[in-house]
């Protein structure tokens, strides 16, 4: 289970498609993000949800919102996320 | 599909890699010549009081492996950061485990030689294989 299963909450993202449109390899959009290739690939697999200032370096190097960029898989009708969960 | 390409580590990756390489290299290389030096002419297996700052001395190069590993922290990504810290973590609660394990047996009355190495042994194999696992 990756870290994103413990928060509870996975986070689905369109990072490899918007890459591979670029023609960029991992450590391509790696060093764009000033990341490790290894964050990249976990990002990708959604194996790890980016910190909200790594999102929002993603959403502007893509020239995208967040929004289009990561969705949550769940449904979520209350609209509060599961703020909380993983301190249960 | 994966390409080639994606398996390379990034310039970055690199650049922090070397970093690293830099502070950690002479640290371990100075703890490995301080040790031998130690073994040489420490005279540990004698009697003069002088023989613990002897025994002590790998200490110093140590700290300085403990200051190459903080200053790697500081300059890896949140997700390494994430990783780096769960293997630390891991590693941690086995030493502790390996402890109290031991102080227990020697409340017991078995006294293990060497039972601190033994605990820091552990205590990396734990750091080891969360490291493993986690980047699985």
């Amino acid at each position: 289970m990756g870290w994103s299963g413990l928060r509870g909450l996975p986070v689905k993202n369109r990072l490899k498609e918007l890459r591979e449109a670029q023609g960029w390899s991992q450590g391509a959009l790696a060093d764009r993000l000033d990341v490790s290739r290894q964050t990249v690939n976990a990002l990708e697999t959604g194996r790890y949800d980016p910190s909200l200032p790594l999102a929002f370096r993603i959403a502007r190097l893509f020239g995208a919102p967040i929004e289009a960029i990561f969705d949550p898989e769940q449904d979520d009708p209350a609209g509060v996320g599961t703020a909380g969960a993983g301190l249960r | 599909m994966t390409s080639d390409l994606d398996i390379a580590r990034s310039a970055g990756d690199r650049a922090r890699a070397r970093a690293y390489y830099r502070d950690f290299a002479p640290a371990i290389g100075g703890y490995t010549l301080v040790m031998l030096a130690v073994l040489a002419w420490g005279g540990l297996d004698g009697d003069a009081p002088s023989r613990f700052v002897w025994a002590l001395l790998p200490l110093l190069p140590a700290l300085l492996v403990v200051r190459a590993v903080a200053r790697h922290l500081r300059r890896i990504d949140d997700y390494q950061q994430t990783l780096l810290l769960r293997g630390l973590s891991a590693g941690f609660a086995v030493a502790m485990a390996s402890a109290i394990t031991l102080g227990l047996l020697e409340a017991g009355g078995l006294h293990v030689q060497g039972g601190g190495w033994f605990v820091y042994g552990a205590g990396m194999a734990g750091w080891g294989g969360a490291a493993f696992a986690g980047c699985r």
